[in-house]
């Protein structure tokens, strides 16, 4: 859907000093959630080090055993059968732990820590929502905080365990010959830096090969994607893409080859130190063999276990490597936490709708065009009005519905509900007083009840009914009854295999039904017919504002299209920012300005006829 | 020593797929994979597996038989130890001049041929869509397949060669080990052959993983659709107001609780049946067999300390390795499944089929009583529909949603065929037809057009271009009213539009994007203009110039558009209004007017919030 976020994630580097504290604080705030994890994750790590290691030291303890002259079959078997014993409770431990109390645990603990996430999520301004570097950092910290955390703590348990065992192995075998240990491990080392310079030259050619693929990719979803097939067939557009695509390949052929010719040293330097050294081990263990330095049981031991040590350091780098990237991800995280939103509740609360202001209020979105939305905008709404606020696309009629929801604060002037700024009403109560449709709606994935109610639904026949009459009034009452399951029908078919996709129409007036379900002193209606054909629009205009009026509810509506907003007591024309003029319709038509200009226009093809016809 | 060079291994996890297929099409399938790779390199082919038989090979020389050689070197003396070094130097020199070729083969040779075959593959899939007919889109069991065998196909057949690799190695390192082993002690396949009872446990296993993922499924998709309502700009103004997240919040508790039971009931039958596993391969297996070997050295004396060592080496790597191609072998055909969908993909032969007739130079479009019904509808999108389009009519086609206007246009456009009845052009059906040319009269503007990520003329040509083509390119954008727009991007008509992989391409808003496509109309020398609600994205005034050029441009042309706003009928030589799949009425305006029929209410309904004064016209015709 979006664009990759995770490109620049390497960029910033970190002092260990704070990798450490991030990773202290990650692990603390997981023992906060979970306080049984962490023992669990430690012992797990432990045990199967110790076990790992036991492996080893086993072969060593038993070869050795064998070249004894005067060796019992008993003894042998007991240290087999110790092996095992120790092999049966490592393994319950793990079938245990793994498959059951793990899973239940991470369950919850994810549970637990996406439930504040929302909370928190909720909290925040919608202005995040246009920076974008915060709003890529905030997707980024919801999008892996169920993984990372996940990745974390399991990479801790890893550690332990990569660390026990190698330490162990290692250290029994300095007791027997500290050259070869010493050998081993500097084997270990050495292809681990090797095989992260290696990795690094990969990653920068996948880097050079990215914007490609994206390319590649692009034209595979246009040739499977339904929403150009149409064009693909009425057109030739595909001979485009297929040369673009074409071209594309040759250019990827040359960027790896040319990235891949640059391994190539490093390979071959990784190449020898994989075939050289541990034959090179082999061959002074050999020899020291037979210079009787070490036992049968020492030789076997070391030779069996190269590769195991060299595979437990390995990936014991390769896990300390990626903690400053998990650190950078829960700096993300806890950025996002302590964010404290500018948006704050009043502690007034706000009474029944008499009459909203706006004194001279200006607005510009804090994080891109500095330009003003809205500038100096002034006006006033008494209860039981209808205002429709008309002007093009831009000039700022959605802004001003968000402002009223308090959605953002202006950057200058007033909004007084009831004559008091709202900044000072309890937030939540303020805007449940209002309802409103917005122009770029959603349907949720829930019933259809959920949707109307924008709650949870109860289920109870009375709420029903509400939900009902209020699907009615939206003229959605036919539809209802075509519905398998009335009003509680899935929509969307997210995750209900039967859930139903209602058509653009159907969804906007189920998003309308939304303001009848609950008795709205104030409504507020963006484009709330766009998607309807003219009879639909027709009647649902008229069932809202008479709807509307009749009950005293107070409405303003927002569209371009002047057949409705004719039907209003006070339209206001906004454009470029500023209020340019106000009046009801038969005041603006003689005022003869813009207004009257767009009206005639839009109306010019059918005064037409009704003159020919006259 | 387990941990050999195979950085190649690729493993990935996918969902498993429940459908059956016969063994003789995973072997069809697995070659017509390898037949592709075949013909576009067939050094790549034989490489890759060169490699891997190479390396399973020399890696027994390295690793067991190289212990057991020097140990049996340690029991002979003094006269062994020149013939260990021999040994050693030998192999050493192998695994150089073997890793140099490997190396020289994987970064100089294979980076030529990787995306090449990528290219094949995909290239012969976007071939097929092309053809296949816009029907099958509707079709979800196709469509289905179709997306499947799209997305990720090389990566799917990447999957049945690394399978082949990787059966390759187990069974090269099996031989060379169980040979070994068996040479030493014909008893011991008792213990390496253990496994294979294991197998049964590990069905049991696999079966019970699988109803447990497949149960999480759903669950995790409602978890992580609430999570995208929490964080997702689309959603950010409803949660906050209203109190439909407590909705979303009760939803996600649900499910986390769900989730939890699933674990409660599956966990503990997952974690048995593991046990299980490693104890028999583990305790059993490889302490079972070291147990014998001890017994055999020291009690009998019939083994010596170095093959002993090689038991307790390879016993346990010879089970794990039989695990492992049983594990591929389900592999093959899981494989087999995916590529499956690609065949039935390529094979499949499109409905519509092009004719063979050239175009008739002149004549009428004519309808003859054509029905269409989408496949899986229960009622017919059209019935009964009788028309002719005359050369140069100016058309408006409208009536209310869902009455069937957008799918007359489509059938015009032959994207489907008519289920009864039969539509022709001169006399000529258009089955008989040459497909390419009888669309190429048209020049389409559908309501839902798309913009692709190319640059603006070639958005507006919609066929690759060339220099001669700036002008056309300049005029259609002045008169759809585009060009002042355009004219102001940075790189003019060569802009990239949408910023898909150009950081440099433009966005456009919803009206200069319809602008942009309109302007398809007037580069494209057409015979016929068709036009899908062409002014819904527009402001009046914009609306309005469009309208004037259309008209001017389709002087001598067709022209058929499609409108809600019933304004723009009037503009029109005839009126086809339509309902339910039917043309309702038809005639000029002014005929319809008269008529005083459906047509004529919508008008006066739309029209009546426009009057000047409520008195004048109306109801008096």
């Amino acid at each position: 859907m979006k664009k990759d976020k995770k490109e620049d994630k390497d960029k910033v580097k970190q002092s260990p000093a704070k990798v450490f504290s991030n990773g202290w604080k990650m692990f603390r705030l997981v023992a906060k959630y979970l306080p049984s994890y962490p023992f669990f994750m430690v012992l797990d790590g432990v045990l199967w080090g110790l076990l790992n290691a036991a492996v080893a030291i086993f072969t060593i303890r038993l070869f050795n055993e064998l070249d004894k002259s005067d060796v019992s079959f008993a003894s042998l078997a007991l240290v087999i059968g110790i092996m095992a014993v120790f092999y049966v409770i490592a393994y319950f431990f793990d079938a245990w732990y793994w498959d059951y109390y793990n899973t239940t645990l991470f369950q919850k603990l994810q549970y637990r820590m996406q439930k504040d996430l929302y909370e928190k999520a909720r909290s925040m301004d919608l202005a995040c929502y246009d920076d974008p570097a915060f709003y890529n950092d905030y997707v980024f910290a919801m999008d892996q905080a169920r993984n990372k955390a996940w990745e974390l703590t399991e990479g801790i348990g890893k550690i332990i365990n990569r660390l026990v065992a190698s330490t162990a192995i290692l250290s029994y075998m300095a007791t027997m010959n500290g050259w070869i240990a010493l050998m081993i491990f500097a084997f270990a080392v050495l292809s681990f830096f090797l095989g992260v310079a290696i990795d690094k030259l990969y990653y920068k050619g996948n880097l050079a090969e990215q914007p490609m693929h994206r390319k590649n990719s692009y034209v595979n979803r246009q040739f499977h994607l339904a929403d150009g097939a149409k064009e693909m067939r009425t057109g030739r557009i595909s001979e485009n893409l297929v040369a673009m695509y074409e071209e594309n390949v040759d250019e990827l052929v040359k960027t790896r080859v040319k990235f891949r010719k640059k391994i190539l040293p490093f390979d071959v330097f990784w190449s020898l130190i994989d075939s050289v050294l541990p034959i090179a081990i082999g061959a002074v263990s050999f020899l020291f063999l037979i210079r009787g330095e070490v036992a049968l049981g020492g030789f076997a031991g070391m030779v069996t276990s190269l590769w195991q040590v060299r595979w437990l350091i390995y990936n014991l780098m390769e896990r300390l490597k990626k903690f400053p990237e998990q650190s950078l991800y829960f700096e993300k995280y806890l950025t996002f936490l302590n964010k404290e939103p500018a948006i704050r509740s009043g502690d007034k609360e706000p009474g029944e709708f008499e009459s909203l202001v706006f004194e001279d209020v200006s607005f510009a979105y804090p994080f891109g065009e500095e330009k003003e939305v809205l500038s100096h905008i002034n006006f006033r709404v008494e209860k039981g009005e209808r205002v429709a606020l008309v002007g093009y696309n831009g000039a700022g009629k959605t802004t001003l519905t968000k402002l009223i929801m308090r959605l953002y604060d202006p950057s200058s002037g007033r909004i007084l509900y009831n004559g008091e700024d709202i900044r000072t009403l309890k937030l939540e109560a303020y805007r449940e007083k209002i309802g409103t449709v917005f122009q770029d709606f959603k349907i949720f994935a829930a019933s259809l009840a959920e949707n109307v109610l924008h709650g949870p639904y109860d289920g109870e026949e009375a709420t029903a009914e509400r939900v009902k009459e209020a699907l009615a009034q939206a003229t959605f009452g036919e539809e209802l009854a075509k519905l398998p399951h009335g009003v509680d029908t899935e929509l969307t078919k997210e995750f209900c295999e039967d859930g139903v996709n209602l058509s653009g129409g159907e969804s906007q007036k189920v998003a309308i039904a939304r303001i009848f379900a609950k008795p709205y002193e104030l409504i507020i209606m963006d484009e709330p017919s766009s998607a309807l054909d003219p009879m639909a629009e027709y009647q649902l205009n008229h069932t809202i504002l008479d709807g509307a009026s009749q009950d005293g509810r107070t409405v303003i509506f927002i569209s371009h299209r002047l057949s409705t907003t004719r039907m209003a007591d006070r339209i206001y024309l906004f454009a470029n920012g500023c209020l340019a003029e106000q009046g009801s319709h038969e005041e603006l038509m003689a005022l003869g300005g813009k207004y009257d200009e767009m009206f005639t226009l839009q109306a010019e093809k059918y005064r037409d006829k009704e003159a020919d016809e006259a | 020593m387990s941990s050999p060079k195979k950085e190649k291994k690729k493993e990935k996890k996918k969902k498993n797929k429940e459908e059956a297929i016969s063994t003789r099409r995973v072997f069809a399938n697995t070659a017509f994979v390898l037949k592709i790779l075949w013909k576009t390199s067939p050094v790549y082919l034989v490489t890759y597996y060169l490699w891997t038989i190479g390396n399973a090979i020399l890696n027994f020389f390295t690793n067991t038989y190289l212990l057991r050689y020097l140990l049996n070197c340690y029991s002979d003396g003094s006269s062994g130890i020149t013939k260990a070094f021999i040994y050693l130097g030998v192999v050493l020199g192998l695994n150089l001049i073997w890793y140099f070729f490997i190396d020289y083969l994987r970064l100089l040779v294979h980076p030529k041929y990787t995306q090449r075959i990528v290219a094949n593959i995909e290239e012969l899939l976007f071939d097929k869509a092309g053809k296949v007919e816009l029907a099958c889109y509707e079709d979800p069991a196709f469509y289905d397949k179709y997306v499947r065998s799209m997305t990720d196909c090389y990566g799917k057949c990447m999957n049945v060669i690394y399978t082949i690799d990787n059966m390759l190695w187990s069974f090269i390192s099996l031989v060379t080990n169980g040979a070994l082993l068996f040479s030493i002690d014909a008893r011991l396949m008792i213990f390496a052959f253990f496994p294979l009872l294991l197998g049964l446990v590990s069905r049991k296993r696999n079966k019970i993983v699988h109803e447990f993922d497949r149960k999480r499924d759903p669950i995790d998709r409602k978890i992580n659709y609430v999570q995208r309502t929490f964080y997702l700009a689309e959603y950010a103004k409803e949660m906050r107001l209203g109190g439909i997240w407590r909705a979303m919040l009760e939803k996600q508790k649900a499910a986390w609780l769900s989730y939890k039971k699933l674990i409660a009931d599956y966990g503990w039958a997952k974690g048995g049946c593991k046990f299980l596993l490693n104890i028999g391969q583990e305790v059993v297996c490889v302490l079972g067999a070291m147990l014998y070997a001890v017994y055999c050295t020291v009690v009998q004396g019939s083994m010596s300390m170095a093959d002993c060592l090689v038991i307790l080496q390879s016993v346990g790597s010879i089970s794990g390795l039989l695990t492992d191609f049983v594990a591929q072998l389900a592999d093959c055909h899981k494989n087999a499944l995916y590529i499956e969908d690609m065949r039935y993909f390529i094979d499949y032969d499109p409905a519509l089929k092009s004719g063979t007739e050239p175009l008739p130079e002149e004549g009428n479009i004519r309808f003859c009583n054509v029905d269409f019904s989408y496949a899986g509808a229960e009622t017919p999108s059209l019935s009964g529909v009788n028309l002719t389009i005359r050369r140069g009519e100016k058309i408006a086609l409208v009536g209310r949603n869902g009455s069937g206007k957008s799918t007359l246009v489509k059938l015009l456009l032959r994207l489907y065929d008519p289920t009864a009845g039969e539509i022709l052009q001169a006399q000529t059906p258009l089955k008989t037809l040459d497909l390419d040319a009888y669309r190429a009269q048209y020049g389409v503007v559908f309501q839902d057009f798309k913009l692709f990520s190319l640059s603006v003329a070639e958005n507006v040509l919609m066929r690759p271009y060339t220099e001669a083509d700036e002008a056309t390119v300049v005029e259609a954008l002045k008169k759809s009213g585009a060009w002042e727009k355009v004219s102001a991007m940075p790189h003019g008509i060569h802009t990239i539009l949408t910023r898909e992989f150009d950081d440099e391409g433009v966005n456009l808003s919803g009206g200069e994007a319809q602008k942009v496509a309109l302007a398809r109309i007037f580069a494209h020398p057409s015979a016929c203009i068709i036009v899908d609600e062409p002014s819904s994205a527009l402001d009046p005034i914009a609306e309005y110039q469009l309208f004037e050029n259309l008209l001017t441009e389709a002087a001598g042309k067709t022209l058929i558009f499609i409108s809600h706003r019933l304004s723009s009928a009037v503009l029109s030589d005839r009126v086809i209004y339509m309902e339910n799949g039917r043309i309702a009425e038809e005639g000029a305006h002014r005929t319809l007017m008269e008529q005083n029929g459906a047509y004529a209410e919508l008008f006066r309904k739309q029209a009546e919030n426009y009057k000047l004064t409520p008195q004048k016209g109306g109801e008096a015709e």
